[in-house]
């Protein structure tokens, strides 16, 4: 499903989410980065027809999402997993996915039931599908939303933080299900675990301060750290030359990973960057940008 | 904890704008009996404890419902089970809690109290209505807010909030100004917590029902100094109860 | 549209809001009508005339049995975990909220009828004729049922609505004999049939109160309908 966005925004009183939003993006999994507070959740929310923007244009599969009858036609072929998702707890696992699919429309019951029972397998929930959603984990609360979001075959998928708040092992549970998700739909994962979309996305934007500043190939954002990611091992004071993307403390001192334009120390030595240092080098030219700006 | 409840509950919009709007429909609904239509000469002391007065007709109603899912929203939202985790008693917590959330909900009814008090004081040239507006608001208005707080925080813990708000709105009306006449009520008793007998041993006649002859004939003597400072005590005194029930009632949960 | 029309005639559907709503909203009218009974008896026996008594019965149709729904009708709207997640479905939100208040009016109407038959049937029944007798409920129901939604979607917050719903029902009481004394006032009191009887203006005023009612109702589900307006709980 293609979506188009075209400078959208929108304001929440005096403060402005989204500052003129361009977008364009096909099918396939594509992850959308940015730190808290860069307008992620509110692009999303548009995205899912659960917010009017304030101006702007989104076309989603040739919908204008403005109009009603544009919000339904989306909305029939979309799977929204929001970021606060709350739960009913007095309902099982299946109850609560049989609830959602009645609403999705999926009237034919032996249907909707085939079709819930192996989403549930999908997401390892097929164990406690009768157990009541009170006693469930943050990460089984999670696979539950991903699961009612399937219901239907939707071709859009919009996946808000569907990690945040996970274990390690939870987290890569949860990718894993996500990077078998696409097939033919679009996936739009949202998300400021860099590492989220390294593992499950090819495509990616950035957002700072309600804007897009970067869409491109996940490759291309990497490429971008080359050169200027740094490693050194010091047992003294840490460097105060760029931004420490991590910090490893062994017997023989500690070992910093820096993203730089200049070598951080004498004895840095240059590595081969990940996304998450692609990612730090496009933040910090964006920073030096703005400043200059 | 109190000051942090304290906070929490002061900065709810919905708190301000309700009592806003029901103490303004308060003012312009008063009546000729209203104090705004009070003689000139009226003593400062009279002038203070009717604006208190009817400041406590309605105005404790939205306490009421804003402590109504006071403790049951800390089960809703999942923060009981991390207060639990707190080296503090169960007790502690919803003294705590209630202190707190007492005091800013009393926080614009005084404000209210001291507004009118204020607007007398310059319109009848007499700064000593002011002096007597917090005496006022301490005897009339607080321990029915003591009383009325302590019911609507733990009732809902095993009523639900949306019944206890409904009962305690039907309460209202029967326990304060349903007259004693008409039906069995506990209007005009020691412990009326619109401040009856204290309203009426400070403006030296009966401000509604206080000692009016009806059911509970024993709660019901003749108001003075004495019969409203015992109703000043029973309604702090009753409205313990509740605050203990209620942390016997989560530490009960809280082990469970 | 297809999906909303099935989903309407879906038994299923229906039990599920009808869960969302919960026992103890839908209880609440018939645990309010049973505190009146239980007030009516400590009348009868403190030696109430029969004229209080029977008033005081009709009260818990015509007051109480409104303000419960009203009450409940602001947690029913206000208190949806999943409200992000049904925004973003194809059924109108509104039509979900709608659902689950119908299921709310319908177990108020039930306990409404089932009280009015026993009245009737043991002669305690002072309303109008019997077949008229929703009359007695409907309309007070509606035009409190409206003003709790419409300050709902308007405030925002349950105590906001709530304490508007209580301050309303308050005042008309305290103001009874004012309210009905005036021909522009008597129309919109809403406690006519128990306070005054079924004499001149009833009728006028119980076409009044569901008119207002079904304005206020009208107006809500309007402000309802718009994308993001569906009220959360109050800000905490």
């Amino acid at each position: 499903m293609d979506i188009t966005i075209r400078n959208l925004r929108r304001r929440f009183g005096k403060v402005e989410a989204l500052r003129g939003v361009d977008l364009e993006l096909s099918g396939g999994m594509f992850g959308l980065l940015g730190a808290n507070g860069a307008g992620k959740t509110t692009l999303m929310r548009i995205i899912a027809g659960v917010l009017s923007p304030t101006s702007g244009q989104v076309l989603i599969g040739g919908h204008d999402m403005s109009t009603r009858q544009g919000r339904v036609a989306v909305q029939r072929r979309l799977g929204y997993l929001p970021q606060d998702l709350g739960l009913y707890p007095d309902l099982t696992a299946v109850e609560f996915l049989d609830y959602i699919g009645l609403l999705k429309g999926l009237d034919d019951r032996t249907a909707r039931r085939r079709q819930i029972a192996e989403l549930l397998e999908v997401v390892g929930l097929s164990d406690v599908a009768n157990r009541k959603l009170k006693g469930f984990s943050g990460g089984m609360r999670r696979r539950v939303g991903i699961a009612q979001a399937l219901l239907g075959d939707p071709a859009l998928l919009v996946v808000d933080e569907p990690t945040a708040g996970l274990d390690p092992q939870e987290r890569i549970r949860f990718r894993t299900l996500l990077a078998t998700l696409p097939g033919r739909r679009t996936v739009l994962l949202s998300t400021h675990v860099v590492e989220d979309v390294a593992q499950t996305c090819r495509e990616t934007a950035v957002m700072v301060d309600g804007r897009i500043v970067f869409t491109g190939a996940v490759s291309d954002l990497v490429r971008g750290a080359e050169g200027v990611t740094w490693e050194v091992v010091t047992s003294g004071p840490p460097p105060t030359v760029g931004e420490i993307v991590s910090a490893v403390s062994d017997a023989g001192g500690t070992r910093y990973r820096v993203v730089s334009v200049t070598p951080p120390d004498p004895a840095a030595i240059p590595v081969p960057p990940s996304l998450e240092d692609g990612y730090v080098a496009f933040m910090q030219g964006a920073a030096a940008g703005r400043s200059s700006a | 904890m109190i000051r942090y409840e304290f906070l929490m509950q002061i900065r709810k919009r919905s708190l301000w704008i309700s009592m806003g709007l029901l103490a303004v429909i308060t003012v312009l609904g008063q009546g000729d009996a209203g104090p705004r239509y009070l003689p000139d000469d009226a003593s400062a002391r009279v002038v203070a404890s009717s604006w208190a007065f009817l400041w406590s007709l309605l105005l404790p109603i939205v306490a009421g419902m804003v402590l109504a899912d006071r403790l049951v929203r800390d089960d809703r939202l999942g923060v009981s089970r991390l207060l639990e985790s707190l080296p503090t008693t169960a007790t502690t917590r919803v003294m705590g809690r209630f202190l707190g959330a007492l005091a800013a909900t009393a926080t614009p009814i005084f404000l209210a109290t001291v507004i009118a008090g204020g607007a007398e004081s310059i319109s009848r040239e007499d700064p000593a209505v002011l002096l007597w507006t917090p005496i006022a608001f301490g005897l009339v208005l607080l321990p029915g807010l003591v009383f009325v707080g302590a019911f609507a925080m733990v009732v809902p813990l095993l009523l639900t909030a949306p019944l206890f708000r409904v009962l305690f709105v039907g309460y209202w009306f029967w326990g304060n100004m349903l007259g004693p006449s008409y039906m069995p009520s506990l209007a005009g008793t020691l412990l009326t917590p619109v401040g009856d007998y204290t309203a009426s041993w400070l403006l030296g006649e009966r401000a509604l029902y206080a000692g009016a002859d009806g059911w509970l004939q024993l709660l019901r003597p003749e108001p003075n100094g004495v019969t409203a400072a015992l109703s000043v005590a029973l309604l702090l005194g009753v409205g313990l109860i509740p605050l203990l029930v209620g942390s016997r009632v989560l530490a009960r949960r809280a082990t469970a | 549209m297809r999906a909303v029309l099935t989903d309407v005639s879906s038994p299923l559907l229906w039990r599920y809001e009808s869960r969302r709503v919960g026992v103890a909203a839908q209880a609440a009218p018939a645990a309010a009508l049973a505190v009146t009974l239980l007030l009516t008896a400590f009348t009868a026996n403190a030696g109430g005339s029969r004229a209080d008594i029977e008033r005081l019965l009709l009260t818990g149709l015509e007051a109480v049995v409104p303000l419960a729904v009203a009450v409940a009708t602001v947690t029913v709207i206000t208190r949806d975990r999943c409200r992000e997640l049904h925004l973003a479905l194809p059924v109108r939100y509104v039509t979900t909220l709608g659902r689950r208040l119908a299921t709310l009016v319908g177990a108020a109407a039930a306990t409404a009828v089932i009280y009015s038959a026993a009245l009737v049937a043991t002669g305690w029944w002072s309303g109008p004729a019997a077949p008229a007798s929703p009359l007695v409920w409907v309309p007070p129901l509606l035009a409190l049922g409206g003003l709790a939604m419409i300050l709902t979607v308007v405030g925002r917050s349950v105590v906001l609505a709530s304490s508007g719903v209580a301050a309303t029902w308050l005042a008309q009481q305290l103001y009874a004999a004012s309210l009905a004394s005036h021909a522009g006032s008597r129309p919109f009191f809403l406690f006519l049939t128990s306070r005054y009887g079924t004499g001149e203006g009833w009728l006028l005023n119980r076409f009044a109160l569901t008119v207002t009612g079904l304005c206020l109702l009208a107006v809500a589900v309007t402000a309802l309908s718009r994308p993001g307006a569906a009220p959360g709980e109050e800000e905490q």
